[in-house]
């Protein structure tokens, strides 16, 4: 199961970011500061000067993470147009080889997916096929869980992001150096000593108060955080009631400081392209906001589910992978007309592929190896890996990986971040040359 | 710290095995004593709810056409039942078989659905197995109803033992699910007849049953899990049903939600000894675990996180708000639970900790602001200085903030936080009732008793 007993799993100890934040709570004086008097103004959010700070590390690279939940059909988003055993094994999901849209080496992406066919044209996209690991877990809660910890064994412990995120931690980093777009941390951000904000949106991001009683108002945020702050800072209070009352609380006091960091910080962003009304691309729509906002803000995480075709796959999988490829498409031309495209690199994954034959309820049942695409700064372009055969498969039916997925995060963290990968990963993988 | 007294154990009852108290409720509770309490919670048909049924009829939407209806109806009977543990059974069911109204798309078929985990909510678990297998919401949901025998469909046999059962990987093979597939399929969902004005009206129409095409089973020969032969879905229910890891997982799961984090063996084989001599009694599963010293002990106390349903619908049962219902269903999507529309067939968080993220922090709090408003519309706003006077808390700061916090969040405050509220009303020695009605900071101390860090744990 997904995020049972997760934080029972590992230690709390970030008690170093919440002395900074008592510091702030007890310097407070009787008068609003002015990122309360802006939020009693209809939760507007406050334009402010970019704080020393927060600049020290502005002009980071920013990572941004797509979950593909549900294990994506591979088949059917890259598909192999030469391939005759896909076509024989699909009768009724092979995609028309006159509508896809041709890439190269025989391969093209679904019909939908202009958004990432133009990125590919604009040569920044990278697809590495055949994406896997050895002995393949079909359960989703598994698989899943393997992809965030990059462990195939242990899948209980912190994730790969968290993991590098505490390698590289700094006392200078911002509240928003890691940011997670949703409403529940994905395992790929447990972190021993950093906190990740947790946002829907920016604008849902505050606290409410009464404009109407600014002192009262005052008074409530303040006695908000000192009563959130207690347990968590407290170790006899925490062993006294245990982990559960110093988790809320952390998060509590966390969310307190991070709103008002968001809005004593934030630099003004306004959309340059047109994002489609769904809940994926304005989760790109906020993460631009927040990578422009330039709180010092290094990955940004996005999940979005749906993928798990059993049945219905054509339109059920069109619908997906047009909304996905609509929504990275508006980010890049968002972000290059902010000049900040080169800046960015986004990497796509989804926890499996799927069963190369089609079932009877037109659609697929769980399988093994699919694409991942990287897509942005500094990628250098074109296929990576090899496609796997679908003749020459498992026991299952299923596709044989030629690719490890902990290849691909192996690049990203010493090419993108400079940290040696086998002190995030735990051992060495070959890594790929996705980035210039 | 520990659970000390009768009121604190029934308290903590409360929390777990209902969904918060009012004052009156729990002066009910208290009168019948812990035994008492247990015994009244496990046998809900012994006490009348007509008050929740009147209040369910009374909506103008019917909850079997409509989807806000469908979910004010639930959400209105978790906050007026007089039977909390069968509502709690009901949501444990909801979400032990995770189906999402977006997949399934008929409010009728949820509301159906709904309706067979309360009825089962304490029967026997192989015949629970069985109806939920041949569900129309689920049978729409995992795919059951396209399984055939010319192509199986794998979704609903791997759930089926990998979620509802033995859990993941336990005992079971990929070929296992290939077998018990293949058992299951055939079945087709059965729907009314709908007149010409039902058809233009979009009328959702209700399910009449189930059948089995002989046509699309396949009644060839098959093994799973030990036995061979030409299995049917019974043959699979009986065999999952009758295997101790079923038990033990389901127990453990049941062990997680009322009581402990980590249940040993020892006590999983007293639910698993309940399961089997009772011939799997879901009715004595859970009480063996009521009635257990470890649901009263240090480990049981306070680990659990409320989801958002348990949160938002327990305060508004605590003040008395039913009248406030049709607000939760915004605040709890906030907080990222809409009931009927889990994440996934694994459901929601167990250990309450996917709840806690920076957002939904900020989302619990919001709503802890919206509901003691000053001026809020009548009916959706507490009023805190009638409350207060209800509850006889005029005198003292620390006699208000004292008298909150035993309703809201079990009493236990520690000395620290319980003089931060003090203080927040202005201290001890200056405290006047009607000062602080005009300042606003009745309601305030209110909203700040639904952020405490306690008011996140049952």
């Amino acid at each position: 199961m997904p995020n049972d007993e997760t934080f029972f799993d590992r230690p709390i100890d970030r008690r170093s970011f919440i002395k900074g934040g008592m510091a702030f709570v007890s310097a407070a004086t009787a008068m609003p500061p002015a990122f309360l008097r802006a939020t009693f103004d209809d939760n507007s959010i406050p334009i402010a000067e970019v704080t020393t700070e927060a600049a020290a590390v502005i002009g980071r690279r920013v990572l941004v993470v797509l979950q593909m939940a549900g294990g994506n059909d591979g088949l059917n988003t890259v598909i192999p147009l030469n391939d005759r055993g896909y076509f024989s094994a699909r009768p009724v999901l092979a995609q028309n080889p006159e509508s896809t849209l041709p890439l190269e080496g025989g391969l093209a992406f679904n019909s939908v997916m202009t958004g990432m066919k133009r990125l590919w044209d604009e040569r920044r996209m990278a697809v590495i096929l055949g994406v896997g690991y050895p002995n393949p877990n079909r359960s989703h809660f598994r698989a899943m869980d393997i992809w965030h910890t990059a462990s195939t064994t242990d899948v209980t412990g912190n994730g790969w992001i968290g993991r590098l995120m505490d390698t590289t931690a700094h006392e200078k980093d911002s509240a928003w150096r890691v940011a997670n777009v949703g409403n529940e941390l994905p395992r790929s951000l447990f972190a021993d000593s950093v906190f990740v904000p947790t946002l829907s949106s920016i604008p849902s991001y505050v606290l409410s108060t009464d404009r109407r009683f600014p002192k009262d108002s005052y008074r409530r945020l303040q006695t908000f955080a000192q009563l959130n702050a207690r347990y968590a800072q407290d170790l006899a209070i925490q062993a006294e009631y245990g982990g559960s009352l110093a988790f809320v609380s952390q998060t509590g006091f966390e969310a307190y400081q991070s709103t008002v960091t968001l809005q004593t910080e934030a630099k003004s962003y306004e959309a340059k392209a047109i994002y489609p009304n769904n809940p994926l691309a304005q989760a790109f729509k906020t993460a631009a906001a927040l990578i422009m906002s330039r709180l010092g803000t290094g990955v940004v995480y996005i999940t979005t589910g749906g993928f798990d075709t059993h049945s219905g796959q054509i339109a059920g999988q069109a619908r997906l992978l047009q909304t996905v490829s609509d929504a990275v498409g508006t980010f890049y031309a968002d972000l290059a007309a902010q000049d900040a495209a080169d800046d960015v690199s986004t990497v796509m994954w989804t926890e499996f592929g799927r069963r190369v034959k089609e079932n009877g309820s037109g659609g697929t049942d769980h399988g093994t190896a699919t694409p991942m695409f990287v897509v942005g700064g500094g990628v250098t372009p074109g296929f990576y890996g090899d496609q796997p055969s679908t003749t020459s498969t498992d026991s299952n039916g299923d596709l044989k990986y030629t690719t490890d997925f902990r290849s691909v995060y192996a690049s990203i963290i010493e090419q993108r971040f400079g940290v040696d990968a086998t002190d995030v990963l735990g051992q060495s993988y070959r890594t790929l040359p996705l980035f210039a | 710290m520990a659970l000390d007294t009768e009121r604190q154990k029934i308290q903590h009852l409360l929390r777990r095995a209902g969904w918060g108290y009012s004052a009156s409720e729990l002066k009910e509770y208290l009168a019948l004593g812990l035994q008492g309490s247990i015994d009244r919670l496990l046998t809900p048909e012994s006490v009348d709810d007509s008050a929740t049924e009147a209040l369910v009829a009374g909506l103008t939407a019917d909850p079997y056409q409509n989807r806000a209806a469908l979910l004010t109806a639930w959400h209105l009977r978790i906050v007026s039942t007089k039977r909390p543990l069968l509502e709690r059974m009901t949501y444990f069911w909801h979400d032990h078989f995770a189906n999402s109204i977006d997949t399934v798309g008929s409010p009728a078929f949820m509301q159906v659905q709904n309706d067979l985990f309360r009825a089962r909510a304490f029967g026997r678990f192989d015949e629970m197995l069985t109806a939920v297998s041949r569900d129309p919401a689920m049978m729409v949901f995992l795919d059951n109803r396209l399984n055939v025998r010319s192509a199986p469909n794998e979704n609903y046999a791997r759930e089926l033992m990998e979620l509802h059962t033995l859990g993941e990987g336990n005992v079971y093979t990929e070929k296992d699910i290939q077998e018990a597939a293949r058992a299951l399929t055939g079945w087709r969902i059965t729907l009314e007849s709908l007149t010409k004005e039902q058809l233009e009206a979009k009328r959702f129409p209700l399910p009449t049953g189930v059948v089995l095409v002989p046509s699309r089973f396949d009644s060839g020969r098959k093994t799973f899990l030990g036995i061979t032969g030409n299995l049917n879905d019974q043959d699979i229910i009986r065999r999952l049903a009758s295997l101790p890891e079923t038990a033990e997982f389901v127990g453990a799961k049941l062990w997680r939600y009322f009581a402990v984090p980590d249940p040993t063996p020892e006590m999983l084989d007293r639910t698993t000894k309940a399961y089997f001599d009772s011939n799997y009694s879901m009715r004595e599963v859970v009480r063996t675990i009521l009635t257990s010293e470890e649901m009263y002990s240090d480990e049981a106390y306070r680990w659990r996180i409320k989801s958002p349903v348990e949160f938002v619908l327990g305060f508004l049962r605590s003040l008395g708000m039913v009248s406030a219902t049709g607000r939760a269903i915004s605040h709890t999507k906030a907080m990222n639970q809409v009931l009927y529309d889990p994440p996934g067939p694994q459901g929601w968080s167990k250990s309450g900790a996917g709840w806690i993220a920076s957002s939904t922090m900020l989302a619990r709090a919001n709503f802890a602001y919206d509901v003691t408003r000053l001026d809020g519309p009548q009916g959706q706003v507490v009023d805190a200085p009638a409350l207060l006077r209800t509850l006889g808390l005029t005198g003292s700061a620390g006699q208000i903030v004292d008298g909150l916090a035993d309703l809201l969040v079990g009493g236990d405050l520690d000395g620290e936080n319980r003089q931060t509220l003090i203080d927040y009303l202005g201290g001890e020695t200056h405290f006047n009732f009607a000062e602080a009605q005009r300042a606003g900071t009745l309601h305030g101390v209110l909203y700040l008793m639904l952020c405490m860090p306690l008011a996140h744990l049952a």
